[in-house]
């Protein structure tokens, strides 16, 4: 079997380390996720979940153990080639979209590419791929604030997919959506998964939305407490 | 990406305009204050020199100066000695003169009062016109700054064959001939000893009243006295002199020529020449030098005041850091966002740092054209008043309000230089934030 996206063994995050405070969050969390899974990571809120998202993120850094990405060992990176991988390997979809409000739909998914190597001539037009593919191509040239929130995180989507990343990281992508555009979102995800073979990573709190997905990591209070589906 | 960085810090201080705009108010003040006064500075100094030289200073002036005793006791003795025609300085001279030093030396405006007189139309009494008859070089209306009119100048030949023509004035002219064409007409002048002379008409010249002074209206017009010239030579024969050379004259130099340079090569060439000479030798000066004194007390007060000016521009720089500073933390999670979708620390820092070097360019540059504005504007109101409280020097005081284009350079240097001495510290600020923190910001 080939080396998974996501390896990561005996994770442990402390904040405050050495302090009186000193708080552990995560105690020693070892995951696999291969090539093209669909995972969903729920918990409730403080269990670690988010903790766990900025890891395999490459937002933060763990305290203790190994994380491996796409085989790489990404705690020993320098902050520059950390910056890289996040964007070239990872696209992000967070709960309140993260677009920039000052640029069009079309800017915002293009900021990925402007941060890469990509050259400026076809910027453009794979950023319209993008948008076309999220269904958004009509509205490429509307500000964040003159699109629904559905729309909104469909630009987000496109942004994270711009760069052709290993995984999606979404987190709670539909926290602030009404069902029925949540679905829409999630239904997305799914296309992603099933026509382009997308990994996916889905942080949640509901267990609903993670019973979508093709494998369920629960999480509670930093630690990894039950598996249902996939190859484990 | 730092053309994408450049764009981005536009958009950011266009989107909040008012903002932006007060930011940039103290580099607006400062660098236009500094525009403004080495404007005026620059004004009055190119002012003074147009005028000094329209007046006679890019030439040197040069005469025949007695020997004076070197000792005390001989003064007792000394008589000052009599010019003999072969103490002057002849025409010769001067074209040695040009031949050792053409780059410096053009020419010499040298002229020789023959007297007053009266032309007078054979045809009609009541028709005449009062003239000075002088006797001049070609090179005299050059330095005269007079315009030729029509006909042409008197030349070197004129000189040589001591040729019997005039330049009259365009005023006398009008009315002497009433409007008909002066040039090839026969004047007969006689002046006021007696004599008559015939001269034929080859040009006219403009009248200047700066030259000559405003016309006198309370005189009949046909009264008022213009200046006739003819060649020199040709009045020291009329004369019955047996002096061909000059004694005072002015030795016209070329744009390029150092002043300075030009009086101590022209002393040494005539030194040269008057070195056997016992009792004469040529005495040269010029008027650059008073002026080199005026130019250096302009520039002391220019620097001086554009140093004090310069200060609200330090201000202005603290402004933009600190509304740099308050920027950055509004936008602490669009920095995180950046940072999460790839953006390196470095990236960050500089978009920050074009964007404080923007506002201050754009205020630097309003500034520079405000300040531009407002020079010409003062250059004008000057020169205006100038120019009505000394009217009849009008054609003399040649204004020059032009901005300086070293202050307008150094301006948007140290406008930028603002830029990223006062938002390196905000862009590294957000540079060194965690993207963690900035991305969880509330």
């Amino acid at each position: 079997m080939s080396e998974p996206v996501i390896r990561m063994e005996k994770i442990v995050k402390t904040y405050y380390q050495g302090k009186p405070n000193e708080l552990e969050i995560l105690h020693g969390i070892d995951l696999v996720v291969n090539q093209g899974e669909f995972v969903s990571i729920v918990g409730e809120s403080g269990s670690g979940k988010s903790t766990l998202m900025n890891i395999i993120g490459v937002l933060d850094r763990q305290t203790s153990g190994n994380y491996y990405l796409e085989g790489q060992d990404v705690n020993s990176m320098t902050d520059e080639v950390r910056s890289a991988v996040r964007n070239q390997r990872i696209g992000f979809v967070f709960q309140n979209f993260n677009l920039l409000p000052r640029a069009n739909a079309l800017k915002n998914v293009m900021v990925p590419l402007m941060y890469g190597q990509t050259r400026v001539k076809t910027q453009k037009e794979r950023a319209m791929e993008m948008l076309a593919m999220v269904g958004m191509e009509e509205r490429a040239m509307h500000r964040p604030n003159e699109l629904s929130g559905g729309q909104k995180q469909r630009v987000a989507i496109a942004r994270a997919m711009i760069n052709d990343p290993a995984i999606i990281l979404a987190d709670e992508p539909t926290g602030a959506l009404d069902s029925k555009t949540g679905h829409m979102v999630m239904d997305l995800f799914h296309k992603l998964h099933e026509e382009q073979g997308k990994t996916i990573v889905l942080i949640t709190h509901s267990q609903e939305l993670a019973a979508e997905t093709q494998r369920i990591v629960t999480i509670l209070d930093g630690e990894i407490v039950a598996e249902r589906g996939g190859e484990h | 990406m730092f053309f994408e960085n450049i764009k981005e810090a536009i958009t950011s201080i266009f989107s909040n305009k008012m903002r932006s705009l007060l930011t940039m108010l103290g580099i607006i003040i400062g660098i236009s204050s500094v525009i403004i006064i080495t404007t005026i500075g620059g004004s009055i100094q190119s002012t003074l020199t147009a005028t000094l030289n329209s007046m006679g200073g890019n030439t040197v002036s040069t005469y025949v100066e007695a020997r004076y005793p070197e000792n005390e006791e001989d003064w007792e003795t000394w008589v000052y000695p009599t010019l003999e025609a072969d103490d002057y300085v002849t025409q010769e001279m001067i074209d040695g003169l040009i031949e050792a030093y053409p780059d410096e030396v053009k020419g010499v405006a040298a002229s020789s009062y023959l007297g007053s007189g009266q032309v007078k139309d054979v045809a009609d009494s009541d028709n005449y016109a009062n003239v000075n008859l002088n006797g001049v070089t070609p090179e005299m209306l050059e330095y005269m700054k007079l315009e030729l009119y029509a006909g042409r100048n008197l030349t070197d030949a004129d000189n040589v064959g001591q040729k019997k023509v005039c330049l009259i004035a365009d005023t006398m002219a009008e009315r002497y001939f009433n409007g008909e064409n002066p040039i090839g007409e026969k004047l007969s002048v006689t002046t006021s000893d007696g004599n008559i002379f015939d001269l034929v008409v080859v040009g006219v010249y403009e009248y200047n009243q700066a030259l000559f002074g405003k016309v006198d209206t309370s005189i009949p017009e046909k009264d008022r006295v213009t200046e006739m010239m003819i060649p020199i030579q040709t009045s020291f024969k009329l004369q019955g002199t047996e002096q061909t050379g000059y004694e005072y004259f002015n030795i016209l130099l070329t744009p390029l020529a150092d002043v300075e340079q030009a009086t101590l090569d022209i002393t040494a060439y005539f030194e040269e020449v008057y070195a056997d000479n016992e009792d004469f030798h040529i005495y040269a000066y010029n008027m650059q030098s008073d002026m080199g004194m005026i130019n250096t007390v302009i520039n002391v007060i220019t620097l001086a005041v554009s140093g004090i000016a310069a200060i609200s521009l330090i201000v202005g720089g603290v402004g933009v850091m600190n509304i740099m500073l308050v920027s950055i933390t509004e936008r602490t999670r669009e920095i995180g966002v950046r940072m999460a979708l790839g953006a390196k620390r470095k990236t960050i820092r500089q978009q920050f740092v074009i964007e404080a070097i923007m506002l201050c360019l754009i205020g630097g540059t309003i500034g520079i054209l405000l300040g531009i504005g407002i020079g010409a504007l003062l250059g004008q109101v000057a020169g205006f008043v100038i120019q009505n409280m000394y009217s009849e020097y009008a054609n003399y005081i040649i204004m020059e309000v032009h901005p300086s284009g070293m202050a307008i350079t150094l301006s948007l240097f140290f406008s930028m230089l603002t830029g990223v001495f006062f938002g390196y510290y905000p862009a590294n600020k957000a540079a060194k934030m965690e993207v963690i923190d900035a991305l969880r910001y509330e």
